[in-house]
């Protein structure tokens, strides 16, 4: 096997490595939940806390002007998501120094520690679906027909982690100001998404020209497209989620251009 | 017969001080500069060589000299700033065998984790599992968590696991001096039996008796650079040759 390889066949190689990558996700739920007396409650108690939260504030605090009935579930549709994503670009920046004496010690293809973080947290993200379900069973909220539209979401989503991850994980370990910076932007994209809000409340609120500058977060066509699944009339159209595929594209040819740029540099490092 | 590993005007450099910073330049595509920048240096520099299958290697050299960085870049786990490495075939490394483990599993788990990580099937691993386990002497202790194992039962159940590996190349990075004795010597029979296989090795060993024993090729790298490349004996002699040198030289100034 040359060391040297195109991306392309850098790409066959990742799948004719699939079974590793299996291991590897299979370990870290196995880790996870080894030694937690509470193990599964683990993974959705981030997201819970924070959906009570802002459901706490915004409709018994606050009078809510924004999102749909019933709020909780409106939150939690778009709540988990980003948790995955939060997830993923934390997991990054530390895909090849956490686990570094066995990056350093195999020859796989080095993606695969990147893809093993995008995997691991989504096996979170589903294992937190089922309360999202519950809550919906609770207050009576029943899917629209664009849940088919669901897979969709997590493809688009998997594709643009993966995208971002490539680029983080070397640049973390280069660079030592991209964990903090990240965290940092991380939280104001948060409030720049539509998790607490819908795209629909931001087009009501500012017209066409701030509100069309808003969707270039290709969270937003992308939160939307999953909040859809409960709630049909918050469709903002093709327009943002079109902004999500492109950047989601983008951002996987980007980053397997940069990750192989970055690999012999970063591998120094770790 | 082609060569297994086939190395072409290898170069590596390294940063001398441990700052993070980089230069953005390094992300655009301009190729690397033969003159480097201040601060770095080079670990190894136009080194060539090819190695045919069956061959057994041994690195000479002292400390800092370049000679695990070498095996780093034979295994796939560092990549040249200059030049090419070519290797035909998978690399089971010897090199921090313990690596793979993960602490909080138990020594089965880490097992399969580590055998998979490193290409074996799930049949194999099952119809291998014991013969790791009783070649490392771990048969009590295959419950219990890795982190619990001493030393020297990490390092025995690293090298079984890797040297069951079905890959052609082997790369031995200091391991045999690791270990008692009743173990050393069970880890050169599996050597052997490895060798007569027809794997292609590369020892780095600061134990002469060691190289003699595996290896009737050698090569010399001194200061980043591949002085000799012939056979052992005209590696160790030349190697023992330099360090007499030096130690006149030492001798003459004191």
């Amino acid at each position: 096997m040359a060391v040297q390889l195109r991306p392309a066949s850098r790409l066959a190689t990742l799948w004719r490595q699939r079974r590793v990558l299996q291991l590897l996700v299979s370990r870290d739920l196995k880790v996870k939940y080894a030694d937690s007396a509470l193990g599964y409650l683990w993974s959705i108690v981030e997201p819970l806390l924070m959906a009570g939260i802002y459901w706490f504030v915004f409709t018994k605090l606050m009078t809510r002007s924004l999102g749909e009935d019933p709020y909780i579930v409106f939150l939690l549709c778009a709540m988990l998501p980003w948790q995955w994503a939060n997830g993923v670009v934390r997991a990054s920046m530390r895909a090849l120094n956490k686990d570094s004496k066995l990056v350093r010690s195999t020859n796989l293809p080095r993606e695969i520690w990147v893809l093993r973080a995008v995997l691991s947290r989504f096996a979170d993200f589903a294992l937190a679906l089922p309360v999202l379900a519950l809550f919906a069973a609770l207050n009576g909220a029943t899917p629209s027909w664009h849940v088919v539209f669901f897979p969709v979401a997590v493809l688009i989503q998997g594709v643009l982690l993966t995208g971002l991850g490539l680029i983080l994980a070397p640049l973390a370990v280069l660079y030592g100001d991209v964990e903090r910076l990240m965290r940092l932007l991380m939280r104001l994209l948060f409030f720049l998404s539509p998790v607490v809000y819908g795209v629909h409340d931001v087009q009501d609120r500012l017209g066409d020209g701030l509100s069309g500058l808003y969707v270039i977060n290709p969270f937003a066509g992308l939160l939307d497209l999953y909040r859809t699944a409960f709630f049909a009339e918050e469709w903002a159209g093709w327009a943002p989620l079109g902004v999500s595929v492109g950047s989601a594209v983008v951002l996987l040819a980007l980053g397997l251009v940069v990750f192989r740029r970055l690999e012999g540099p970063a591998l120094k490092e770790i | 017969m082609q060569p297994v590993i086939e190395a072409a005007g290898l170069g590596i450099s390294f940063r001398r001080n441990r700052g993070r910073r980089r230069r953005l330049r390094e992300l655009s595509g301009s190729p690397p500069q033969t003159g480097r920048r201040k601060g770095e240096f080079w670990a190894l520099r136009d080194v060539t060589f090819s190695v045919d299958p069956g061959e057994a290697v041994g690195l000479v050299g002292g400390n800092g000299q370049g000679k695990s960085t070498l095996l780093k870049l034979i295994a796939g786990v560092l990549l040249p700033d200059e030049g090419t490495m070519l290797v035909r075939g998978g690399v089971a490394p010897l090199i921090e065998v313990t690596g793979g483990f993960v602490g909080d599993l138990t020594a089965r788990d880490n097992i399969a984790l580590t055998a998979g990580v490193h290409g074996l099937s799930k049949r194999a691993i099952a119809d291998r599992f014991d013969e790791i386990v009783e070649f490392a002497e771990v048969g009590d202790f295959l419950d219990t968590p890795f982190r619990h194992f001493s030393s020297g039962m990490k390092v025995r159940l690293g090298f079984s696991v890797i040297t069951t590996l079905d890959e052609p190349i082997v790369l031995v990075d200091e391991v045999l001096a690791v270990g008692d004795r009743s173990f050393r010597e069970k880890c050169y029979r599996r050597m052997e039996d490895l060798l007569s296989g027809g794997r292609t090795m590369f020892l780095v060993s600061h134990n002469v008796s060691d190289l003699r024993r595996f290896c009737t090729r050698g090569l010399y790298l001194k200061g980043g650079s591949l002085a000799l490349d012939g056979t052992l004996e005209d590696a160790l002699s030349r190697y023992g040759e330099d360090v007499a040198r030096r130690r006149e030289r030492r001798a003459a100034r004191g």
